[in-house]
């Protein structure tokens, strides 16, 4: 059994889907949080559910939506479980009447009970169930009240939906209804009345889809004919306005039958709204948040635990791996491994988790209160000035901490340029792989002004990508259409247990790299140290990863670390940003109470230092994130340019600041 | 226009026409449609955008296309 979650952006699908099978994916209080189809299987019936993005109606303008249309027309779907948001009945009506025309079973979850109990509104949900004809539940998907009588009803065998016509589109639309039907009659399962209905309202999918199995010039015919007879009689301005007001009509039947609305209290989001989005407090207030983040990270909490952390595997943890090596007899080649190898460079990559969970954490809490939407209105002026637009901006928030979901979250803007552009741009956020370096540096650097020089190279991420935006889009990226608008939420206030899980499964995920992706890069890379032509055991400098850094250290010179450290690290950091640092680890290795800190300070000068953070920040997309470019792009041209434009711009950057800071007596 | 609310006071839309089809498409989808009544909520600064609530739900848009939504103040 197949169970299709559908429903408005930020109705809490996502919500439900993870309660019900016990998952966790991606949620957020903004729309279009999830951007593909996620497939889980029930905890407790057997059967999947299917999550799909949210969207309006089945009519698609971005991409995540047309993810749903096409799932409709080309993927057989036993049942579907419609989400509505209870505080926002009328609207979210409008979707279910569509797809009560698709007649499949559907099936109702009434959900945010509980925001509209606050907002004084009473529904009537068996009346609502009666006039739809098909079940209705009420859930709360945040805390899982009403999802064992969901999994219930969803148990039972599917109903067919009682066919009666909701909506009465008047009768020159039902005319041209039957001319359509006849027109695809035997040639599709699907209801008829919905292709016709979807393919009056410019459905391009459904268009596509009719265009294929009927005559094209037919169907066009028909919808001609029809324009102009309403527009001869009600002077109605399109086809799709008048199809809209039809079923508001309809709607606002039903919910004057359904729904009481007693007085409410003002919401608190109207009184954080009048400081958030506050004319002149806004930008200023975003960028105070993001201070204080990068101060708790890197100040405040964040390093004491780090150090700690560190103290704690050079310490106490190398001295019980040596004492256990030398007890079972390892050879000095597998101590060497062990010890200079995976101690080094994995352990050096753990040692960061606590900074950079703190760092989801804030981004969870970003995420989860409804700021998210909030900054991409703020923004949206600079970023109207540089050919983009507001909603850029939350793919760039989600990129600080990982490029790929940031990636993704681009299928939310509508204009493909503008989501072209947010792509190629997205992996200019400094990534939450790239923050060890920066805590390394900035510890061994800067010690006196740790967050405001990482909130210098994040806000440098920033302006480089505004600055290029404005190039591009003037440039190769020419677009007139441009198109915001954005939905704010309520706030809600986040609770602890679904904040802590968000952050624990981004961090996890930096974790299970650790263990796998960094530990056999260690294994390689320290091997890589350990032999060279001279044969094994071979002085560092004469093994093949010197000799490898070698090639590309003289290039590097220039911008003030031409070593072939610096290079080897480089380019292992293609592969994923942290095996910079774990490279660095394996190379700068000494025994006992190791400082990689210490040392640094022999290999690099302060200026030099900045220099390399600035190159790290931008230079090249990782692994990941250029597949994932690739997906999104589905052009090796874009893919190539993106990680091409990268390496350009890094060097330009860099040699300015290190040839600049020289010429001004920095050293 | 629109925009030429201040903030706090509502107006009904009688006239979007003149407004882009996309943007027109996507206020439909939000339900804001000829008829609709509209309270500004805030107005950002520097030409930005403007923050809107309509049946309970507030919504972002840009200050151009507030430009050519006509209303009559209520
Ligand atoms: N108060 C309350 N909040 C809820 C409820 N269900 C979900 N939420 C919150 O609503 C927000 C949106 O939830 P999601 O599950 O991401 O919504 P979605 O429908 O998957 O959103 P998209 O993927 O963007 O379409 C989150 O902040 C949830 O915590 C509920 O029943 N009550
Ligand atoms: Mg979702």
């Amino acid at each position: 059994m197949e169970i299709a979650l559908i429903g408005n952006p930020n109705t809490g699908k996502t919500s439900l889907f993870n309660n019900l099978t016990g998952s966790y994916e991606y949620v957020g209080n903004w729309s279009g949080v999830t951007v593909e189809k996620k497939v889980g299987v029930f905890k407790r019936t057997n059967g999947y559910l299917i999550d799909l993005p949210g969207v309006y109606t089945l009519n698609p303008l971005s991409k995540d939506e047309g993810v749903v249309t096409s799932f409709f027309l080309h993927e057989p779907v036993d049942r579907l479980l419609n989400i509505l948001d209870a505080s926002q009945l009328e609207r979210n009506l409008h979707l279910t009447l569509q797809l009560l025309e698709f007649e499949k079973p559907v099936l109702i979850g009434l959900n945010m009970m509980d925001v509209a109990n606050k907002r004084g509104i009473q529904l009537n949900v068996s009346q609502l169930a009666e006039i739809l004809g098909v079940p209705v539940v009420p859930v709360v998907a945040r805390n899982g009240k009403g999802c064992d009588k969901l999994e219930e009803v969803i148990a039972t065998q599917p109903i067919q939906p009682k066919k009666k016509n909701l909506v009465h589109y008047g009768k020159e639309v039902e005319a041209a209804i039957t001319a359509l039907s006849k027109e695809i009659e035997g040639k599709t399962e699907h209801s008829h009345r919905f292709l016709a209905i979807q393919y009056f309202e410019g459905n391009e999918y459904v268009r596509n889809y009719l265009h294929q199995i009927a005559d094209s010039v037919t169907l066009r015919a028909i919808v001609t004919n029809l324009e102009s007879e309403l527009q001869r009689r009600y002077d109605c301005k399109s086809l799709t306005n008048f199809i809209h007001l039809k079923r508001k009509e309809t709607i606002e039947k039903i919910a004057a039958e359904v729904a009481v609305k007693t007085n409410a209290v003002t919401p608190l989001s109207e009184k954080i709204d009048r400081i958030v989005t506050n004319k002149f407090l806004g930008i200023p207030i975003f960028l105070l948040l993001m201070y204080l983040m990068f101060m708790l990270t890197f100040d405040w909490v964040g390093t004491p635990l780090s150090d700690a952390l560190d103290a704690f595997f050079t310490g106490p943890l190398s001295d019980w791996v040596e004492k256990l090596l030398t007890a079972i007899h390892a050879s000095g080649f597998i101590h060497a491994l062990i010890t200079e190898g995976l101690i080094a460079g994995v352990g050096g990559v753990l040692v960061f988790v606590p900074q950079i969970f703190i760092l989801f954490f804030f981004i969870s809490l970003l995420e989860d209160s409804g700021y998210m939407a909030r900054v991409a209105l703020v923004m949206d002026r600079i970023m109207e000035s540089v050919g983009l637009n507001g909603k850029a901006f939350i793919p760039m928030i989600i990129g600080f901490g990982c490029n790929v979901p940031g990636i993704m979250a681009a299928r939310t803007i509508e204009t493909p340029k503008e989501r072209l552009l947010t792509i190629l741009l997205t992996p200019l956020m400094s990534c939450s792989a790239r923050l060890p370096i920066y805590a390394l540096f900035v510890g061994a650097f800067f010690a006196g002004h740790r967050a405001l020089i990482v909130l210098s190279l994040y806000v440098l991420g920033i302006v480089v990508a505004l600055i290029l935006a404005k190039i591009f889009s003037s440039t190769i990226l020419k677009s007139e259409t441009s198109l915001f608008v954005i939905e704010l939420p309520p706030y809600r206030l986040p609770q602890f247990q679904s904040l802590w899980r968000s952050t624990w499964d981004k961090g996890k995920g930096f974790i299970r790299k650790a263990g796998t992706f960094i530990f056999a890069g260690s294994v390689f890379i320290w091997l890589l140290s350990y032999v060279g032509p001279g044969g094994l055991n071979v002085d560092m400098d004469h093994s093949f990863l010197a000799a490898i850094g070698g090639v590309l250290a003289p290039i590097l010179a220039p911008i003030g670390f031409g070593t072939w450290q610096a290079a080897a690290s480089l380019i292992t950091g293609f592969l994923a940003k942290e095996a910079i640092i774990s490279t660095m680890n394996i190379i700068y290795f000494v025994p006992n109470d190791a400082n990689l800190q210490g040392l640094l300070a022999d290999y690099y000068t302060p200026l030099a230092a900045y220099s390399f953070m600035v190159f790290i920040l931008l230079y090249i997309p990782c692994l990941a994130t250029t597949a994932t470019i690739y997906k999104e792009t589905g052009s090796k041209k874009w893919t190539v340019f993106s990680i091409g434009y990268a390496l350009v711009i890094a060097y330009v950057l860099s040699l300015l600041i290190y040839q600049g800071g020289k010429l001004f007596g920095l050293v | 226009m629109v925009s030429s609310l201040k903030a706090g006071e509502k107006g009904k839309i009688v006239d979007i026409s003149h407004v882009s089809h996309l943007v027109q498409r996507r206020l439909l989808d939000l339900g804001i449609t000829e008829g609709s009544e509209v309270c500004v909520k805030c107005v950002m600064p520097f030409g930005g955008p403007i923050m809107i609530e309509s049946c309970g739900q507030c919504i972002g848009i840009r200050r151009k296309e507030a430009v050519q939504m006509e209303v009559v103040k209520v």
